[in-house]
């Protein structure tokens, strides 16, 4: 249960709210490269905590992130024409920089300067890994760039798509966080799944229902560990890293990738679901690559030409009572993603917290709160830079491990859930 | 054949903002019986902070020390209420939802031991708050609490207490 005051703090995220001012300390994901291939591509819409903008790649390659409405008549920027170094609207012909700088209005005496006096609100844009990352906090505190693994390693070794979900980001998030749901819900992919089966874990999560939980602060976030029984005396963990803001990443499953998600509000009803797959020592190969694009693992298929995944709300998500009774899926739904995605969105837009019933398996979902919590008061109170903002605090992985049971995994595995370059993923 | 979503069954109209306003408004749960047990001297300063606010019946005690007396059965341990009186665990146990055990030392190892024995033997839910961060993982109390709490939760700050408790309507 979340106080209805809490819920509103936490899942409002628009220009001068808390947590809204809170997602602005951190470069976060604002689509994907893909999205911009070439110079003088066409202009891609982009709603970002509430902010309606435009991103384009000039003449030059260079990125931006502008206001999505000419400040001369309103006229949306999409319809522009990114040409000769610059956003031109169609309407009067106003043109503007990638950093939202007007530098030319034709009706007016090109001596006269007046296009200096024209700014439309810009945002850096920057590359990295398949990624476009921005920064739409205060430029003057603007933090080193992000060092995320799954962005840094080469390109062959890493795969990031996203898609659009229909509900606040915190309940999308929380379900990254909520290891007790992989028991049921997704409990078909570990039998089917190409990039989850035949990892030698599985056997201790099938065999095992009701695992064991610990959380423990990091500092940029939370480790939660869930442990099974195994043999000779050991325990098999499977421990998920959260760094604030909405970072996970789920533990790895025998030589295959490692995934997880960045969450990242659109408005506050909606967000996207990026969803990463890298390898840290080596390419991905053409299968696991194929699987990735197919949609299998935390990734989806979608409808042509979109980001919107082909099972929606709108097709009932495409719900398959047959297969669900033939034990094919646990839930009906198709895919892991689709499968937390329907039920997510089921919960409505922003989902009260006031009605729910909380249980002691859920202390991972509580302490993120309380960490997301003091962490936006401490930034709106005291100007306090929140936990996630240092590039130190991204150097993490998930690990899945056998370990004696006696054994802290805080203690025992601060090397496996260290990203360091070059040394292989810990995996059962 | 394929049966098509109709208005009232499809998720595009029921998942709206409007349709969530017509969610039923009820009490959907009763009350939890929840007890929180300090098991050290520190723990003990947590618990009782804690028991100061209000509370949906969740009921405070402090762990005293074992009883191997015939008759005492699991749960063979003497706990002290807040207003100083003393009883078996046993008894506490009775009606108990979910047993939330408080440790900040590595003496908790003990206590740990005989309610999360008990708690099991009776199916109750346990779960365990360990404070002090680093210091506390570092001393054992994390092992200590290990077999015995379905939920293990290292803390910095006292006030997760808080937190948790009222996330789990105690």
């Amino acid at each position: 249960m979340l106080r209805k005051e809490v819920n509103e703090l936490l899942t409002q995220t628009g220009p001068g709210t808390p947590t809204g001012d809170l997602f602005r300390q951190y470069w976060i994901p604002a689509m994907l490269a893909e999205e911009l291939p070439e110079n003088d591509a066409p202009p891609v819409r982009v709603k970002l905590l509430s902010e309606r903008l435009v991103a384009i790649r000039d003449s030059e390659g260079r990125y931006g992130l502008i206001d999505e409405f000419c400040a001369h008549r309103g006229v949306s920027l999409w319809f522009g024409r990114n040409e000769e170094s610059g956003l031109r609207c169609p309407y009067h012909g106003w043109k503007y920089d990638y950093t939202g700088q007007c530098i030319e209005v034709p009706s007016e005496p090109e001596e006269s300067g007046f296009c200096a006096k024209i700014k439309l609100t810009g945002y850096p844009l920057v590359k990295i890994g398949d990624v476009l990352w921005t920064h739409m906090g205060d430029p003057d505190d603007r933090p080193p760039l992000p060092e995320w693994e799954f962005a840094l390693v080469p390109p062959e070794q890493t795969f990031t798509s996203k898609r659009w979900q229909e509900s606040n980001w915190l309940q999308a998030f929380e379900g990254g966080i909520d290891s007790s749901h992989v028991s049921w819900l997704h409990s078909d992919g570990l039998k089917n799944d190409p990039l989850f089966k035949g990892a030698a874990g599985n056997k201790y999560n099938q065999a095992d229902k009701k695992p064991f939980f610990e959380v423990v602060q990091a500092e940029g976030g939370l480790f939660i560990g869930a442990r099974r029984d195994a043999e000779d005396d050991q325990y098999y963990w499977r421990i998920t890293p959260w760094v604030m803001p909405s970072f996970t990443m789920v533990p790895p499953r025998g030589d295959h990738p490692v995934h997880g998600h960045f969450w990242i509000p659109i408005d506050d009803e909606n967000c996207w679901a990026y969803s990463y797959d890298y390898h840290p020592v080596r390419a991905l190969t053409a299968d696991e690559r194929q699987a990735m694009k197919d949609g299998h693992g935390v990734h989806c298929e979608y409808v042509p030409g979109t980001y919107r995944p082909l099972r929606n709300k709108d097709n009932d998500y495409m719900m398959d009572r047959a297969a669900q009774k033939r034990g094919d899926t646990y839930s009906g739904v198709k895919g892991i993603a689709m499968q937390d995605a329907s039920l997510q969105e089921s919960m409505g837009p922003i989902v009260d917290r006031t009605k729910e019933n909380l249980v002691s398996t859920d202390n991972g979902i509580i302490m993120a709160r309380q960490r997301l919590r003091k962490a936006v008061t401490a930034l709106r109170d005291d100007g306090v830079t929140p936990p996630g903002v240092d590039p130190a605090h991204h150097r993490v992985r998930s690990a899945s491990i056998l370990l004696p049971r006696e054994d802290a995994f805080i203690d025992t595995c601060r090397d496996a859930l260290a990203a360091t370059p070059g040394v292989k993923q810990t995996s059962v | 054949m394929q049966r098509r979503p109709t208005l009232l069954d499809s998720c595009a109209r029921a998942a709206t903002a409007a349709e969530a306003r017509f969610r039923v408004a009820y009490p959907n749960s009763l009350q939890r019986a929840s007890l929180v047990i300090a098991l050290d001297d520190g723990a003990e300063t947590v618990v009782r902070a804690a028991a100061q606010h209000d509370w949906a019946g969740a009921r405070f005690l402090t762990y005293v020390e074992p009883v191997s007396a015939v008759g005492a059965g699991p749960g063979g341990a003497i706990v002290r209420g807040e207003d100083g009186s003393e009883s078996l665990l046993g008894d506490e146990l009775g009606d108990a939802d979910v047993v939330v055990m408080i440790a900040t030392s590595e003496r908790s190892a003990e206590a740990a031991s005989i309610i999360g024995t008990a708690s099991f033997a009776r199916g109750i839910m346990t779960a365990g708050c360990v404070f002090g961060a680093g210091d506390a993982a570092d001393s054992g109390v994390v092992t200590a609490l290990r077999p015995y709490a379905s939920v293990l939760v290292v803390a910095a700050d006292d006030d997760y207490v808080m937190e948790m408790l009222t996330a789990l309507r105690a």
